[in-house]
């Protein structure tokens, strides 16, 4: 298991919960949640998303992460909430007061 | 002066709006022609939603700004390339110009305005920006909650990217009925939100863009130009003309409502990012690329698609995975952006790609480009041929790629494998063109007038000195001077300020400057591999 930053997670499933209320979503979305089977959404969904956690965290290589994910078997592209959020800790830049 | 309205009609163009205000399907911005000043009014390279809209609210070239496309590179030596947001205008805008000297703005549907800037006022973003996430596009907080109290309010239907998808990719017989009524519906669903906003939060600069007639001339073309419709209708057919001269005849009525809860002292500005005309042509360019031996697709990509007229428009990542890194100089990324990106680095090495190595590999594509033929008639294909610093002067020049075209007859580049390079649509489409629309009016414009072009980025110095407001001096455009009465000017001189300074979050590109022996090395190896006689 990858290093999660608590903050983080929380950070990124207040957001989900935010939204998920506008997509008439009635499940709770926890780490286990995944975006695309359990969320329903769409790839330019996922795209948008890493504007707004990159807008939050500071710059990701996401695109970069999206091309591998897309590089994947269909039925393995999906990703939980979990590990998108790992993905953000290990590759978001140290902020000024970390340094 | 009371407020200034600005209505964005995105793909809009005289040849098609002439004729439908002639027919009086559109008699109210026939009377806004009457009443005021209107002009052709050119984009920028290239003629697109997302560079051209930028230009006119910053009043900047795309090499100014920076944005090129509906996706940027991540950086200018990068394959990949991201989403474009707000963050990637990189300039002022009027909705910030306005609202730093205490102007309150609505925006509503314009594109690159997500994440949204913390202006005085409301912003609903546009463009590509997913329905699902609408919510935290919105501002101020709190905003989407209100709106989503209107009656009908639903932002699946305000924001759909089928609807982009289908425009440019096609849709079958069946579903275009239903295509254009959901446009229909969606300008009706924006003008609900800005009379909302227009009475609640009454703003000095309100920005409302209705997209469906970029969308519509895309794929109905046929339908609308009076110079394409087929001479004998079928029954689907004159049942598409009608729809469509009904989604104009809406269209029409939406803009009328706007002006008059502007109120009688606004200021009117209805303007296009880009203008529309018929095309038939796709151009493969990725496998004319292949065919020069400037790229190699990856083992099992070069696969032709279904259809020889697909150009790849949502499939951004495929490059990075679709061709082979080692052996590939020159690819398209894109279909929207027009453009040939060159490679930053040695094929199958770690050394950069001197500046003069990729002057002289974008001169030799130019070279090439210009003397393909059409299968069909024996005529160049390519109308005109870009290189990047001639297409995009400015700071930001090395994000927008390497070369940038346009073909003969304004058709589309599909970045797709084929084995038809160039392939005909049977049935005519709409594909941007440079001249769009300019029609303004309000109190000292001159009303009946048609003045020579004006640039696109002529649009932001006239909104900000409607607003009292004086025009930077790093812009790119002018006052319009001349579709104001001659005593205007005097009545409200215009003022200049001193640019401000713009703050990059990222550092500038890295120089790629190789040493003249290096150069020489690099070429060496070019020519090695076949790329460079």
């Amino acid at each position: 298991m990858n290093q999660v930053d608590p903050e983080v997670l929380d950070g990124v499933l207040e957001m989900l919960n935010e939204l998920a209320g506008d997509w008439e979503y009635d499940g709770e979305i926890t780490p286990d949640t995944r975006f695309l089977a359990d969320l329903g959404l769409e790839s330019l969904d996922i795209v948008v998303l890493g504007t707004l956690i990159q807008h939050r965290y500071g710059r990701l290589p996401f695109a970069e992460y999206l091309e591998e994910l897309g590089q994947r078997p269909v039925e393995e592209r999906d990703v939980t909430v979990a590990e998108v959020v790992a993905f953000v800790c290990e590759n978001r830049q140290p902020s000024l007061e970390e340094v | 002066m009371g407020p200034t309205l600005l209505i964005g009609v995105d793909g809009a163009t005289f040849s098609v709006l002439d004729p439908y205000i002639e027919r009086g399907v559109m008699p109210f911005v026939g009377d806004l022609v009457d009443r005021g000043a209107r002009a052709p009014l050119r984009s920028v390279m290239p003629p697109l939603t997302p560079p051209a809209w930028t230009s006119l609210v910053t009043g900047k070239r795309p090499g100014q700004h920076g944005v090129f496309d509906f996706f940027q590179k991540e950086q200018p030596d990068s394959i990949h390339f991201q989403f474009a947001s707000s963050q990637d205008v990189r300039s002022p805008t009027i909705w910030s110009l306005a609202s730093e000297h205490d102007r309150r703005v609505i925006s509503l549907n314009f594109p690159l305005m997500f994440p949204p800037p913390a202006v005085e006022g409301c912003v609903v973003p546009g463009g590509m920006m997913p329905w699902r996430q609408l919510r935290l596009g919105c501002h101020p907080p709190g905003l989407f909650d209100r709106l989503r109290a209107l009656p009908g309010f639903n932002p699946r239907e305000l924001l759909n990217m089928e609807l982009e998808i289908k425009a440019i990719e096609g849709c079958p017989d069946d579903e275009y009925a239903d295509w254009v009524e959901l446009h229909i519906a969606r300008e009706q669903s924006w003008f609900e939100v800005a009379r909302f906003l227009m009475h609640e939060e009454p703003a000095e600069l309100v920005g409302v863009l209705f997209d469906g007639v970029d969308k519509l001339q895309h794929l109905c073309w046929r339908f609308i130009d009076p110079a394409c419709r087929p001479a004998r209708p079928s029954r689907w057919e004159r049942e598409m003309i009608e729809r469509c001269e009904r989604y104009f005849r809406t269209l029409d009525r939406l803009i009328a409502e706007l002006v008059t809860i502007a109120g009688p002292t606004a200021t009117v500005v209805l303007a296009s990012d880009h203008g529309f005309g018929p095309t038939h042509e796709v151009f493969h360019v990725n496998s004319w690329l292949e065919r020069e031996g400037y790229l190699t697709w990856a083992d099992g990509q070069n696969g032709a698609a279904d259809r020889d007229t697909q150009v790849g428009f949502a499939e951004v990542t495929r490059h990075v995975h679709a061709l082979d890194w080692d052996r590939t100089l020159a690819y398209a990324a894109t279909p929207s952006s027009q453009g040939i990106n060159i490679v930053s680095r040695m094929p199958g090495s770690d050394r950069p790609l001197g500046e003069d190595a990729r002057r002289t590999i974008a001169s030799e594509l130019g070279d090439a480009l210009r003397a393909i033929k059409r299968p069909h008639d024996g005529r160049p294909l390519v109308a005109e041929v870009w290189a990047r610093e001639d297409a995009f002067p400015g700071p930001h020049a090395a994000l927008g790629p390497d070369l940038s075209l346009l073909l003969a007859d304004g058709g589309t580049l599909s970045i797709l494998p084929s084995d038809t390079l160039v392939a005909r649509r049977p049935e005519t489409r709409g594909h941007h063109r440079w001249e769009g629309i300019f029609i303004a009016s309000g109190s000292g414009i001159r009303e009946g007038a048609q003045v020579d072009e004006l640039s696109i980025v002529d649009v932001a110095p006239l909104i900000l000195h409607r607003l009292g407001l004086a025009v930077p001096d790093d812009l790119a455009g002018r006052l319009p001077a001349e579709i104001f009465e001659p005593e205007e000017l005097e009545r409200r001189p215009p003022r200049r300020s001193a640019a401000r300074s713009w703050t990059e979050s990222e550092p500038e590109p890295a120089d790629l400057e190789l040493e003249p022996d290096e150069q020489a090395a690099v070429l060496q190896r070019l020519r090695a591999l076949g790329y460079v006689e």
